[in-house]
């Protein structure tokens, strides 16, 4: 009996023990993650000087004059105006069109449904052809364009979308088209009025997903827009720290600025992020 | 709704497309996607197929001339490419197995609630959510020669090294950084994974006085199959196709020690050999389908059925 408690005790001192180790590594794997993102922002209100040392000290002196340089001298907000042109121009496209395709191939059981859905699912694992893309906009003429980006932004994203919305749509009973139907809703009708309002919790891990591939992404505009001035903000950024790559407390105010809206984003949603993110990728 | 308006006297149609088309929806509502996805994704790679073969360059975009396999011999005996394939192999097996090990380590600390576990798990996401231009631009300031890690390598008298214009450490921080920034995703994914397994399992295997250690090997493990095979296709395929980390952190150097098939690809294009270019694209994609084919057949099979 009194051994039996003892190794019980034991037991419980181990777990105890396991738990202090555990949060330990917890704590020191948070500040690896933490660290370069403090960095950036306490950099961002450095002087040049304190800045390029690279450290973790608070600023002696404040400096938000380096965001009001960065913004005036680093085109940021031309970047954020095409960067949420199209964002929210390339989502809506991928949403709306996705969304019908979505309804077409989870509903319809004809050879043409299942064909047009597999040539979809291509998509998912083929990789983007950027340079005859990129010859292609060349010849018939819209290279440069925000048109040609926001589709190729759109054309990318669309095989995700449409396997996603797809499955959902397979998820719904068929009772309620059947009693739609027989209320002489028609089908036109009825994708607009009954399934695209069922189909709001995958239209927005949809959205959150895509939003955040478009905003970040680096290698389309790099392509396609490369110094223009309807580039993206990340393109932006980069050029900016190719022209000021010794002023690091300038290049942290521009880093900072080009996170911000995804972090503040990220705080507030993070909830449907995460969902969002993450079963999309268990789909996928 | 109401079942008397299947005989709505306005709507006789109504019963007719249930019976005859049996819940038919016009194909054409799929056209736009099909069609947006057909010109901007799919007419390039079926231009790639063919340009690939012939010897087209920027300066004679339009009349290229068919030139067989001589685009994909002059890659393969290139070095350089060979070196970029080399490098993509390594480069996404190394961050496969390190974004699987730390995400799942942190799954298995934080998947049950507990205090502060919420905390963790945001901190740990955060950085998928940056975009790679300033995860890569923040890791340039850290690892440089004055940069943050020489200062603190400093005080144990560590004399600073450049980190990433070194042949031998360039391409393990751009694997680092990669597993910096996607961990905490995969975390997720398991987490996900482990809370779906059963609670009855492991007090099943406590009562047949099964240690922790080996409940983990003998319950957990196999049963999170389901998860391996999306995590590792997902990490796989995502490190095949790496561009903008290696682009950002080294763009392919020093020398041509990190350069990857992307990067490759993109230099072809930057100096107009677009044949070349579009070869070794279209290289990359036939690896990632034939592997992701692989993978997903190989680990299917091995899944235990929950």
């Amino acid at each position: 009996m009194s051994t039996k408690s003892s190794t019980h005790l034991g037991m419980k001192a181990a777990s105890r023990l396991s738990d202090v180790i555990q949060f330990l590594i917890l704590l020191v794997s948070a500040s690896i993650v933490l660290i370069p993102i403090l960095m950036m922002l306490l950099g961002s209100f450095k002087t040049q000087g304190e800045a390029l040392q690279f450290t973790l000290s608070l600023p002696t002196t404040w400096h938000p004059e380096n965001y009001t340089y960065v913004i005036e001298t680093g085109n940021i907000f031309r970047g954020y105006y095409n960067s949420t042109l199209i964002t929210v121009a390339a989502v809506a496209i991928t949403l709306i069109t996705g969304a019908l395709a979505g309804i077409v191939t989870g509903r319809n059981r004809d050879r043409w449904a299942k064909g047009l859905y597999y040539y979809f699912i291509f998509g998912l694992t083929a990789t983007m052809q950027t340079v005859t893309t990129f010859v292609l906009f060349k010849q018939i003429g819209i290279y440069g364009s925000y048109f040609s980006v926001i589709m190729l932004f759109a054309a990318v994203n669309l095989p995700f979308t449409v396997m996603t919305m797809s499955s959902f749509v397979k998820g719904v009973p068929r009772e309620i088209d059947e009693a739609a139907f027989s209320d002489g809703c028609g089908p036109v009708r009825m994708v607009f009025q009954i399934h695209m309002p069922i189909m709001r919790p995958i239209m927005v891990t949809n959205l959150i997903i895509t939003a955040i591939s478009v905003w970040n992404n680096f290698m389309i505009p790099l392509y396609f827009f490369n110094t223009s001035s309807r580039s993206t903000i990340s393109m932006m950024v980069y050029n900016f720290y190719g022209l000021y790559s010794r002023n690091w407390h300038y290049v942290f105010a521009a880093l900072t600025l080009t996170v911000l809206p995804v972090m503040i984003l990220y705080l507030f949603l993070q909830k449907y992020i995460v969902a969002g993110m993450t079963s999309g990728a268990v789909k996928g | 709704m109401n079942p008397m308006s299947t005989l709505n006297p306005l709507n006789p149609r109504g019963v007719i497309y249930v019976r005859k088309a049996g819940l038919h929806y016009p194909g054409w509502l799929a056209a736009p996607a099909a069609l947006i996805y057909g010109f901007f994704f799919i007419v390039p790679i079926l231009m790639a197929l063919v340009l690939s073969f012939t010897d087209w360059n920027i300066n004679r975009m339009s009349e290229p001339v068919f030139n067989g396999l001589h685009n994909f011999r002059k890659l393969l005996t290139d070095e350089i490419f060979l070196h970029s394939l080399k490098n993509t192999f390594i480069f996404a097996i190394f961050t496969t197995i390190g974004k699987t090990i730390v995400g799942l380590a942190l799954a298995l600390m934080l998947y049950k609630p507990r205090f502060g576990n919420n905390v963790f798990r945001t901190i740990f996401y955060m950085p998928s959510v940056l975009s790679a231009v300033v995860v890569g631009l923040l890791f340039n300031s850290i690892l440089g020669m004055d940069g943050l890690l020489n200062n603190f390598l400093a005080k144990f008298g560590v004399s600073p090294t450049d980190w990433l214009g070194n042949y031998g450490t360039a391409m393990t921080w751009i694997i680092l950084m990669e597993i910096w920034m996607w961990s905490g995703f995969i975390m997720f994914i398991f987490i996900s994974g482990l809370q779906a397994i059963p609670q009855d399992y492991y007090e099943f295997a406590e009562l047949e006085g099964a240690s922790k250690l080996h409940q983990f090997f003998h319950v957990t493990l196999p049963l999170l199959g389901p998860t391996f095979t999306v995590v590792f296709t997902l990490n796989i395929t995502g490190g095949l196709k790496v561009f903008d980390m290696v682009y950002i952190l080294t763009n392919g150097g020093p020398g041509y020690a990190t350069q990857v098939l992307s990067t490759y690809t993109y230099r072809a294009f930057g100096l107009g050999l677009l044949g070349q270019a579009s070869a070794s694209s279209l290289i990359l994609s036939v690896i990632v389908v034939v592997i992701t084919f692989i993978f997903n057949s190989a680990l299917k099979k091995r899944e235990v059925e929950m």
